[in-house]
């Protein structure tokens, strides 16, 4: 019986990840057939069956759990007959158009970011956010848009061996673009997302002048950059070339600067001068089966002290601007959200990457390439 | 399946119940490849609208362009490099006695055991900048700054090459050791020097050798993924990795299509090519 039952676990595992992209359940069965497993054991019912039940999707690992305890629990606290799935494959922009075309809305809340919520909202992929629920004066103006409400900020920001040049360390991006200054190896993401804005930076923009790109001006100075760089495309593998002194300056994001920082007991650190802060948000997908459930939740989520947790637990930074009450100084150092901090950063530029980030993306990678 | 009657009746299996047992492969290949490759075929050609427009960006788009031709000079470079290191080491194999070559065809073969993820993470320990390759030669005095071994083209090529070698040793160990050494001994007694006798004779037999491996190799190294992704530094962009980017990032399936279909093209040609000079099949150990 055991057996049976693995293998109906590994069946609703596959369908549960793939959503039903992959195959439609027509011809999933028509496999379980070819495999020697009937179908009637693959009772293939996803989450949403239970009408009750809230999807969070988010992108998984220490995410899953920080979450839990600072958003999800507090909830349930709240909501005692209410119940809430947290799934942590990452709700991308493929995944979600996939969801919603296909009219088998699984999910409620998705954890993503503002641009994305410009950018696929006018297409009819979002539901707009209840802000007769929601709480708009919670967050700073430019973290509340139509179809998404920010959830936590993060930022690219400059890292840097503290040793590697005396007493000197690079605190713009000047710096970074000055090889002489500061020789050895650079990184930066290979996305345009701030790693354009750095670029235009070095070569003098001021913060008000960097909205629209200048393209080619961007792309110029990358092509300066990159005999002397390594452009990551996972963010893990940024964070280790740090680690292992492959690479002694760049742009990180913040949080995966903070533990680098611990790991190498602070060879490495970072500054939010010039860093470039986004706003995470929540979106709902068009068709959610949540109904208010969804709103009470995300309005839940804006109490600045569960914010300060999530700081604490996985170092995303409260979007509430008063969250930085509950954190003593030592917290406020690694919070991107502390006003000291938020006003030394840039604010990336969401109605700009709405329009052009695809675009934007393929061109760096082409200035790029050999 | 064989009912009880007749395996009572001294059953012995006729032609149609060898296809009842290759049937479930057979439907599982069908679903879960010729179904979905017939999918990326009409893609390339519907997506975003019906048409051949996303083929025409292959003589339009510098972009495409560019990176083909790195895709084509990548696999070209590691394709001649794999076949002049895998001679050396075939040439060594077939002059080595028995036990010799099995030592040599298990060194050989290791690192067939080893994931390419794996590999190519360790290249990156090795020979970056503060890796032990580095470490030792400016131990040496040999340099003094460390050399650009990786996260560019040239740790691209290490990677690549390393994990092509085999294919090369393999099929070049194949052929030689189908030639007549005689030939050698009879050339080398009518007079002929040693490089003599290994230009005029030996070379020249193992040119089906050198052919085949180096259209599979070739072929092989056009659709490397991880290993120029990892070993380049985000700044070699080969053809598969730009397929992924057109499907998970830009969302231009079409485009991204129309490449791997054209890939798939290609290297249906250059197999069929192949075929028309050596046996294929004999090739691929069938």
């Amino acid at each position: 019986m055991s057996d049976v039952r693995d293998r109906q676990n590994d069946i609703e595992r596959f369908v549960h990840n793939t959503e039903g992209r992959i195959y439609s359940r027509r011809v999933f069965f028509g496999m379980c057939a070819a495999l020697g497993i009937a179908p009637a054991v693959a009772r293939l019912t996803p989450a949403m069956a239970d009408q009750k039940e809230l999807v969070l999707v988010n992108w998984g690992g220490d995410a899953v759990r920080g979450m839990k305890a600072s958003f999800v629990d507090p909830y349930l606290k709240k909501f005692p007959d209410r119940k809430v799935a947290i799934d942590g494959t990452g709700p991308s922009t493929s995944r979600i158009r996939l969801m919603v075309q296909s009219g088998k809305v699984t999910w409620d809340v998705m954890d993503r970011n503002l641009h994305t919520a410009l950018e696929i909202g006018p297409e009819g992929m979002l539901e707009k956010i209840d802000y007769s629920i929601v709480d708009r004066s919670k967050v700073r103006p430019e973290h509340a848009v139509e179809w998404g409400i920010g959830n936590y900020i993060y930022a690219m920001v400059l890292t840097y061996n503290t040793k590697k040049w005396g007493s000197e360390v690079p605190a713009s991006w000047k710096d970074v673009w000055d090889f002489k200054k500061f020789p050895g190896k650079r990184a930066f993401r290979r996305e345009p997302d701030a790693v354009l804005e750095a670029a235009l930076m070095a070569d003098g923009v001021p913060f008000d002048k960097i909205y629209p790109i200048d393209m080619k001006r961007a792309l110029d100075m990358h092509k300066k950059m990159k005999e002397h760089a390594i452009y990551y495309t996972v963010i893990a593998d940024g964070q280790n070339a740090f680690r292992n002194g492959e690479v002694h300056l760049g742009q990180l994001l913040n949080t995966r600067a903070w533990p680098l920082k611990q790991d190498t007991k602070g060879l490495y650190d970072w500054t939010w001068n010039e860093g470039v802060s986004w706003g995470a948000c929540w979106m709902v997908p068009k068709g959610a089966q949540g109904g208010k459930a969804i709103w009470d939740f995300i309005a839940m989520t804006q109490d600045p002290q569960a914010q300060a947790e999530l700081l604490k637990s996985n170092g995303y930074g409260p979007v509430n601007p008063e969250a930085f009450k509950f954190l003593d100084a030592d917290w406020n150092k690694v919070n991107p959200g502390a006003p000291e901090n938020y006003s030394k950063m840039l604010q990336g530029g969401i109605e700009w990457y709405a329009k052009n980030a695809t675009a934007a993306r393929q061109q760096l990678i082409d200035a790029l390439s050999s | 399946m064989p009912s009880q009657n007749d395996a009572r009746a001294g059953w012995r299996p006729r032609h149609g119940t060898y296809w009842l047992i290759i049937l479930p492969a057979l439907a599982m290949l069908v679903f879960l490849y010729l179904v979905p490759l017939a999918d990326v075929l009409v893609t390339s050609i519907t997506d975003p609208k019906p048409g051949l427009d996303n083929y025409l960006l292959l003589f339009t788009s510098t972009s495409v362009q560019k990176t083909l031709l790195t895709t084509l000079r990548i696999a070209a470079l590691t394709t001649f490099i794999a076949l002049l290191l895998g001679y050396v080491v075939a040439y060594a194999m077939r002059a080595a006695n028995s036990s010799q070559q099995r030592l040599m065809l298990f060194c050989v073969l290791l690192p067939f055991w080893i994931s390419v993820l794996v590999r190519s993470f360790a290249w990156i320990a090795l020979l970056s900048s503060r890796g032990p390759v580095n470490a030792g030669l400016m131990a040496w005095g040999l340099i003094d700054e460390p050399l650009p071994l990786v996260r560019n083209e040239t740790g691209v090529l290490i990677g690549m090459v390393h994990v092509m070698l085999p294919y090369a040793v393999l099929t070049l160990y194949a052929n030689m050791r189908g030639i007549d050494v005689r030939l050698v001994a009879a050339a080398r007694s009518l007079g002929a020097s040693r490089f003599q006798a290994f230009r005029m004779v030996f070379l020249p037999l193992t040119r089906p050798g050198l052919i085949g491996a180096g259209t599979l190799v070739f072929i092989l190294s056009l659709g490397f993924y991880v290993t120029p992704a990892l070993l380049g530094g985000g700044k070699v962009l080969m053809i598969a990795e730009y397929v992924a980017v057109q499907i998970n990032d830009t969302l231009r399936w079409g485009l991204g299509t129309m490449l791997a279909t054209t890939l798939m093209l290609s290297v249906l040609f250059a197999l069929w090519a192949l075929s028309r000079i050596i046996d294929v099949k004999r090739l691929f150990g069938a």
